[in-house]
């Protein structure tokens, strides 16, 4: 059959697919996560981090559910990005910006997502001690205003590439059809988006004004 | 549709003033791309068009300014007719009459699509009440430019041949029977992407329609996909609807769609294009459920 016989196809709802999940639902579950920090280091460290930690079969789930899935939205949009010209300032529309802030963010979150995962991730498997307390680490990288605004534009840029890619899925998929539909869920992903934009936020602010605690 | 209803409210609008025998007290011309309403009088108007013009297919475009004097209700193919019986610039220069294609001056034939003021717009609907007193005129974008404003559309064909845009009559199948039965409000649904006339406009705005033809696989763009909308639900066009699905499941297809939706926003035809994108996006969905399990 040539839809599945052609890869085309496949790989292009592939990378739609894995955008919305798990990568999507990673993002939703990691600032919900990170959201605690509000709580302070002890609870933060042993109840988000810990709790994390404890999780059977953690590296596959780490692996194959996030890193391998990101890899490939990441690398595949990379390469196909380069297909697209927008014109942004001669078709004013809001959706063309969307179309263009898309592949933009899309630029951005494959640097921030680097340094992201290195700066946490790589540096806790590295240092046992920045493991053993990440939420002095967080809280000593994001005293940095650069850091905290690094944080915050990839935090809101992860959130519009999210919810813009879920409207369009929905598009591409089939799921909504009609312009009336389109634009229903145009509004209901851009909530979404608000949400876990005002979710991410706090979770940053969070480690700043929560207490340090003892584990701190 | 619309602006020839625009026009005929324009016509309405500059009759009704006339008769009350204000006088135009617009002195100063508006600047280059505002759209302005018509003049309060139908005195003559005299624009300026910029014109970018290419001689042949392979040598490099270049600018000329001309004025020419309008008259009310005169729309752009109008005026380029008007400048062919006098091609000289605003620098006195007599020159080669400007290319340009047109053909119904109704809107249905979509021969006179170009970039009108930076927007791509079938000229003869254009008109000029609705324009400044400057107009930048340019070749309709992605096409290969044949001379001046007239452009070589062959992608779009080539493009309705990849996805099999045509109904077939001739097979091994009962052709004397009475005609299929339609419901109203599929036809109603079906009508407006038959409305299609080919003038390209939605390509010209798709960001995702590539500059140059290149291999002929790049995205066939939102015309032919909405063909592939239209004759799937036709009666005898659903024969061939899995080979239509088919088509735009591979390279270049449906996939391809940025979902940047310029292309529903410019159609001078108010085609639901992107209604055809999501309702296609649903048909390749249960195709590949079908492909892949069967059925």
């Amino acid at each position: 059959m040539p839809s599945i016989a052609n890869p085309h196809f496949v790989l292009r709802r592939l990378h739609s697919l894995l955008g919305v999940v798990p990568v999507g639902a990673f993002l939703a579950f990691h600032l919900w996560e990170n959201s605690q920090s509000r709580l302070g280091a002890e609870h933060f460290n042993t109840e988000v981090v810990g709790a994390l930690a404890g999780l059977n079969y953690l590296p596959f789930i780490e692996i194959f559910l996030i890193a391998l899935p990101l890899a490939f939205h990441a690398v595949y949009g990379l390469a196909i990005i380069g297909g697209g010209r927008a014109e942004p300032l001669r078709y004013g529309y809001l959706r063309n910006r969307l179309y263009w802030l898309q592949r933009l963010s899309g630029l951005g979150l494959v640097a921030f997502i680097l340094l992201h995962v290195g700066m946490t991730r790589i540096a806790g498997l590295m240092d046992p001690a920045i493991h053993a307390d990440l939420f002095g680490h967080m809280r000593g990288a994001l005293s940095s205003p650069w850091v905290f605004g690094l944080y915050l534009v990839g935090l809101w840029l992860a959130v519009l590439h999210f919810a813009n890619g879920l409207a369009t899925a929905a598009i591409s998929w089939g799921l909504t059809t009609s312009a009336d539909a389109q634009r229903r869920f145009g509004w209901v992903c851009a909530g979404v988006g608000l949400l876990l934009g005002a979710i991410g936020t706090h979770g940053l602010v969070g480690y700043l004004v929560a207490p340090s605690g003892a584990g701190a | 549709m619309n602006s020839v209803r625009r026009a005929v409210r324009l016509a309405f609008e500059a009759a009704g003033s006339s008769g009350a025998g204000t006088t135009s007290s617009a002195v100063v011309g508006p600047e280059p791309g505002t759209r302005v309403a018509p003049s309060s009088t139908p005195e003559r108007r005299t624009v300026e068009l910029r014109i970018r013009r290419q001689d042949a297919p392979d040598t490099a475009p270049y600018w000329q300014r001309f004025r020419v004097a309008a008259k009310p209700g005169d729309n752009i193919v109008s005026v380029l007719r008007a400048l062919r019986l006098d091609p000289v610039t605003t620098d006195g220069e007599r020159v080669d009459p400007v290319a340009f294609e047109h053909n119904c001056m109704e809107e249905v034939c979509g021969a006179c699509a170009m970039l009108i003021d930076g927007s791509p717009r079938p000229s003869c609907s254009t008109l000029l009440a609705e324009l400044g007193d400057v107009i930048r005129l340019e070749p309709l974008p992605k096409f290969p430019v044949v001379r001046d404003l007239m452009v070589d559309r062959a992608r779009l064909f080539a493009g309705l041949q990849r996805v099999q845009a045509w109904v077939r009559l001739d097979g091994p199948w009962v052709t004397h029977e009475r005609a299929p039965r339609i419901s109203q409000r599929q036809w109603a649904a079906d009508y407006r992407y038959s409305r299609c006339m080919s003038c390209g406009i939605c390509l010209a705005a798709c960001p995702q329609f590539p500059d140059s033809a290149g291999d002929g696989r790049g995205f066939i763009g939102p015309s032919a996909l909405a063909q592939v909308r239209l004759l799937n639900a036709h009666p005898l066009g659903r024969y061939d609807k899995t080979a239509r699905l088919h088509a735009i499941m591979a390279e270049g297809g449906l996939t391809d769609c940025g979902n940047a939706q310029n292309c529903v926003r410019v159609c001078p035809k108010e085609i639901p294009l992107t209604t055809a994108i999501g309702e296609l996006g649903r048909q390749t969905t249960l195709q590949a459920l079908k492909d892949l399990f069967g059925g």
